[in-house]
């Protein structure tokens, strides 16, 4: 198992959003999900994961409703509306761009200066 | 996302806060459940993943609060936290929470009270449509308010006019006497011209209102029906529908009940319902003149109140300024023809007034605005000695709950939040006070308007006191300042918890207590107690001089009998004759020492002024106060004659003129030289020429005690058939009312002419036209005794609060030696202290304030001494016994309780 990752600041929503694109999934499904995606990498601290869900509600980015879970507990369920499909697209680009930037400069070689 | 739908989520959220609640519950129940699975999966037992589960989800309390973050409802939710914490801590001390109910409830209840009666007789609009559209007109005296125009003026006017877009008149408020279902009573007669109910917007409750044929102006002959009040129609037939088509007789003369008027409609009055309203041809049936025609085109002859509804957008200046350009051509025309010019010298001296009828007319606006005002800034200002007080209290209470705030804010809660949280509590109790004091209000005000209504009026009378906006305004804002203003100083102090103070032992033996703030708090409660109760009492001391006043005529021992005519009463009566065997057998009755008639009373708030000068002279002529008196009334009154001789039964119509004149009247007219035997002319009154003065009695102020005795002209009676009706009779007796008031009715009744309306002392009717000043006094000096009270409350806080807090201090003292005597006066010193500085702070405020109120004082400087010292020893008083309970408490400290208290 690769070692733990910090999550940076404000990519918590991110994850979140992507995690949620790949299907429906209740909270502690995300917290499931984030990990199996990122491979282990990225670990979410429990506690910040609801506030984060109940923002994201809020901004209308997702929307819940209850259902039934694998394991036949009733569950709520959080998927991505429109707006949120769209944050997702804008959001990931950013990061991407901000990635390949941060990749970038990282990897200058003195030579190339 | 859009403000709209954040504002619905907010929205939505909070309606549904339970059911969030139980949803976050339930989710994060769920989470830990799934975690917990996977635990058991990775082969932990049941109890102990679940366990774990929960240790590593953390704190369910604080997510959900973090999860109302999140959903935006954090302010709200906080406040209703606030709120249930507030209400709770409360509940725990139901002493405070009465005392500071009770208080605000007073301090609301008596500023909402006063308001209201303010409201309904100054502010508020009449009850029909569009009412600030309503303008009053009429021609006046200069120098008299009666405004009234004759009726062809009125159509003059009409006709010219372009400003109204319609106008009406009316006459009235004249109380005659009515039989109805056999039983006789006195009631209130108006008559309306055709426009007065349209014009008003009046629907009839049942019946109809008066057709145009009723109304006819050029009719021979008037319509002799009557639309009847609800309240008249309820207090004389029970509400029965079958009152239409009932026979009602005013003054022996038939009319046909057609109609009942709906609630609370009071025409142009704003405090008189119209109990019997008649058509304006019906005028001259009640006047006893024969020719209806020759009475309605009397061009001179003003009796007709006339007011005009306002034409869209014309203002009431628009209004005044074409009205008063028709005046002088209308009054050139309306003049007699038959008079000479110096005859016609006063009709043109008439000027045309033109002033808002909006309102209503009220006799009452003019006598109780400016008491009412005065009332309410000291009602103000017990509201506001209330919050210092509250304040206080409150800042003692948020000293002794200083451990809970600086634990709180030890773990971390905000300022802002502990001040909301003491703001939250000081607005609940606000709030719950002033719901209380609204009922109180209600209460205190209709019982005051009907006190003063009473006093004022022998009709029915009503003042609008329901609740409309401006009063639940005027309560919603004091209710909110008030919460405020009394939760600041605690909240302020909230804010300034140290944390650090709840971990050191010695913060709380050896506070600084509510310290300079609660202190300063009490000294300006002082300070503003002085300032009310300095005022009030200057108005009790003001009352007091005027029961103190000598009018220059009895007022005690002897009662004003009113006499009121039968139905056709006066009808061939020889009145002359009558009232010589009336006053004969009144002052025979056993206990009554003498009686004499007089045409109005003592006390009477409308005074009676005409203008005299030495006959045959173009003097401008001296202002005199006038009488009409009959034989027996000089002796009785208690006015003694100087020089002279009084009247007797002999002058009569067909013997010379004669009048009384008082002391100062003669003295001002014949300064040097005697008055007997000289002539005076009455100059308003053409037919009261070259009278003879046959008598000089003592000065008196008949009407108006507050006024030095002014110069006074008594006429007997007997010479002017027009004044001996509708009198009073006089009576000195020896026997107490109750006692004597039987005989005298029946005395009066069984000559068959009279009877009688009512039997006061002469003190009563002096007291009914002092009756804004004991209004004032009443209640400013109810407001003194609840601010002293309130002194009283504060004080024994603080001072209950500082013993407490030095118990320990004040044992160390006993224990090294301090006699307890000295540690009762150093608290004492210390209160009493406290309240001359308040003193001292007060009374600079305390002489501004009597100014303002100087001109409704009598007989006393505005900065009287005895009512400061008085004001000053009551305080200090009420201050010691405040701090004496405490003091003997400090004085009772067991040192070594004291010692190991902790």
């Amino acid at each position: 198992m690769t070692s733990q990752a910090q999550i940076l600041p404000g990519t918590l929503d991110l994850l979140i959003l992507k995690a949620v694109s790949l299907g429906p999934l209740h909270g502690y499904g995300v917290l499931l999900r984030i990990e199996q995606i990122s491979h282990g990498a990225l670990l979410i601290e429990q506690g910040a994961l609801y506030p984060a869900l109940f923002r994201l509600v809020r901004q209308g980015l997702l929307k819940a409703s209850w259902g039934t879970s694998d394991n036949n507990r009733r569950a709520k369920f959080y998927e991505l509306t429109s707006t949120g499909r769209k944050r997702l697209r804008q959001e990931a680009d950013g990061w991407n761009r901000l990635a390949a930037a941060i990749a970038s400069a990282l990897d200058t070689q003195p030579e190339e200066i | 996302m859009s403000l709209l739908s954040s504002l619905r989520s907010t929205v939505s959220s909070l309606l549904r806060r339970e059911r969030v609640e139980s949803d976050t519950d339930e989710e994060l129940r769920a989470h830990v459940q799934n975690r917990a699975d996977d635990l058991l999966r990775l082969g932990l037992d049941r109890a102990e993943a679940e366990r774990r589960a929960r240790i590593e989800f953390g704190g369910h309390e604080k997510f959900k609060e973090e999860c109302h973050e999140a959903l935006g409802t954090r302010f709200l939710y906080a406040l209703l936290q606030d709120l249930r914490f507030g209400l709770r801590m409360l509940r725990k001390s139901p002493s405070f929470t009465t005392v500071a109910i009770l208080t605000l409830a007073l301090g609301i209840g008596v500023n909402t009270a006063t308001f209201s009666l303010l409201n309904g007789l100054v502010l508020r609009n009449l009850p029909v449509p569009h009412a600030e559209q309503l303008v009053r007109f009429g021609a006046h005296d200069p120098g008299d308010d009666y405004a009234a125009l004759s009726l062809p003026m009125f159509q003059e006017f009409s006709r010219s006019q372009k400003v109204f877009s319609g106008t009406f008149a009316w006459w009235g408020d004249i109380v005659l006497n009515v039989e109805t279902e056999g039983t006789l009573s006195r009631a209130d007669v108006w008559t309306v011209d055709g426009n007065f109910y349209p014009e008003l917007g009046a629907w009839p409750q049942i019946g109809r209102l008066f057709s145009s044929e009723e109304e006819n102006l050029s009719a021979a002959a008037a319509s002799q029906v009557a639309v009847v009040s609800y309240g008249f129609w309820q207090s004389h037939y029970g509400g029965a529908p079958d009152v239409i088509g009932k026979m009602l007789k005013i003054e022996g003369i038939p009319f046909t009940i057609i109609g009942v008027t709906r609630n609370r409609f009071t025409g142009m009055s704003a405090t008189l319902e119209m109990e019997i309203s008649l058509p304006l041809p019906a005028t001259h049936l009640l006047g006893g003149q024969p020719d209806l025609q020759k009475y309605l085109k009397r061009r001179d002859a003003r009796w007709l109140e006339v007011a005009g509804r306002l034409k869209p957008g014309v203002t009431l200046e628009q209004a005044r300024a074409q009205l008063d350009s028709l005046w002088p051509g209308i009054r050139e025309e309306m003049a007699p023809p038959d008079k000479t010019s110096a005859e016609l010298g006063s009709f043109h001296e008439l000027q045309l007034k033109v002033e808002s009828g909006a309102k209503g007319g009220s006799l009452l606006r003019h006598r109780f605005e400016k008491p009412l005002y005065t009332v309410l800034a000291i009602s103000a200002l017990v509201l506001l000695v209330a919050c210092v007080n509250l304040a206080s209290l409150m800042l003692a209470r948020a000293a002794s709950r200083s451990h809970e705030l600086s634990v709180r804010v030890a773990l971390g809660a905000g300022r802002v939040r502990l001040a909301s949280q003491m703001l939250t509590e000081s607005l609940a109790l606000s709030a719950a006070g002033s719901i209380a004091g609204c009922v109180f209000a209600y209460w205190a005000s209709r019982a005051l308007a009907v006190f003063i209504l009473r006093q004022i009026y022998i009709v029915p009378a009503e003042l609008n006191l329901s609740p409309d906006w401006r009063i639940l305004g005027f309560t919603a804002s004091a209710t909110i300042v008030t919460g405020v203003l009394f939760g600041l100083a605690p909240a302020w102090r909230a804010t300034h918890e140290d944390a650090n103070a709840a971990l050191q032992q010695s913060a709380r033996t050896l506070g600084g207590g509510t310290g300079r703030l609660g202190k300063g708090l009490i000294m300006v409660q002082v300070a503003l107690s002085v300032v009310l109760l300095a005022s009030a009492g200057l108005f009790v001391r003001s009352l007091e001089k005027l029961h103190a006043v000598d009018p220059g005529f009895h007022t005690r021992a002897a009662l004003d009998v009113s006499l009121f005519p039968k139905p056709g009463g006066y009808k061939n009566l020889a009145l002359v004759d009558y009232y010589r065997e009336l006053t004969d057998r009144v002052s025979h009755l056993p206990g009554v020492v003498s009686a004499g008639m007089m045409h109005t009373r003592f006390g009477n708030v409308l005074e009676w002024t005409e203008r005299a000068r030495i006959a045959g002279t173009e003097a401008q002529g001296q202002e005199a106060d006038f009488e009409m008196a009959m034989p027996g009334l000089f002796e009785t009154a208690g006015i003694s004659l100087l020089r002279g001789r009084s009247f007797n039964w002999q002058d009569d119509e067909h013997t010379p003129s004669v009048a009384i004149v008082s002391k100062n009247f003669a003295e001002k007219l014949f300064p040097e030289g005697d008055a007997i035997g000289q002539h005076i002319d009455v100059l308003t009154i053409r037919k009261w020429q070259n009278l003879q003065i046959i008598g000089v009695v003592s000065n008196a102020s008949l009407y108006d005690i507050r006024k030095q005795p002014p110069p006074t002209v008594y006429l007997p009676a007997t010479q002017y058939g027009d004044y001996m009706g509708w009198s009073h009779v006089l009576v000195q007796t020896t026997f107490p009312l109750a006692t004597i008031a039987g005989p005298l009715r029946q005395t009066v009744e069984s000559l068959g002419h009279e009877y009688v309306t009512s039997i006061k002392t002469v003190r009563q009717n002096i007291d009914r036209s002092l009756l804004q000043e004991r209004v004032t006094a009443m209640l400013s000096g109810f407001f003194g005794a609840l601010t002293l009270l309130l002194a009283a409350i504060g004080l024994y806080g603080l001072m209950a609060y500082t013993v407490a807090q030095r118990t320990r201090e004040i044992g160390i003292r006993l224990a090294l030696g301090a006699a307890r005597l000295r540690v009762l006066k150093m608290i004492l010193r210390e209160a009493l202290a406290l309240v001359l500085a308040g003193v001292l702070m007060g009374l600079p405020g305390a002489l501004a304030a009597s100014r303002l109120i100087a001109h409704m004082l009598f007989g006393l400087s505005p900065n009287d001494p005895a009512t400061l010292a008085f004001v000053t020893s009551a305080l200090l008083v009420v201050g010691t016994l405040a701090a004496y309970l405490p003091a003997r408490r400090a004085m009772k400290v067991d040192p070594m309780v004291a010692l190991r208290w902790e």
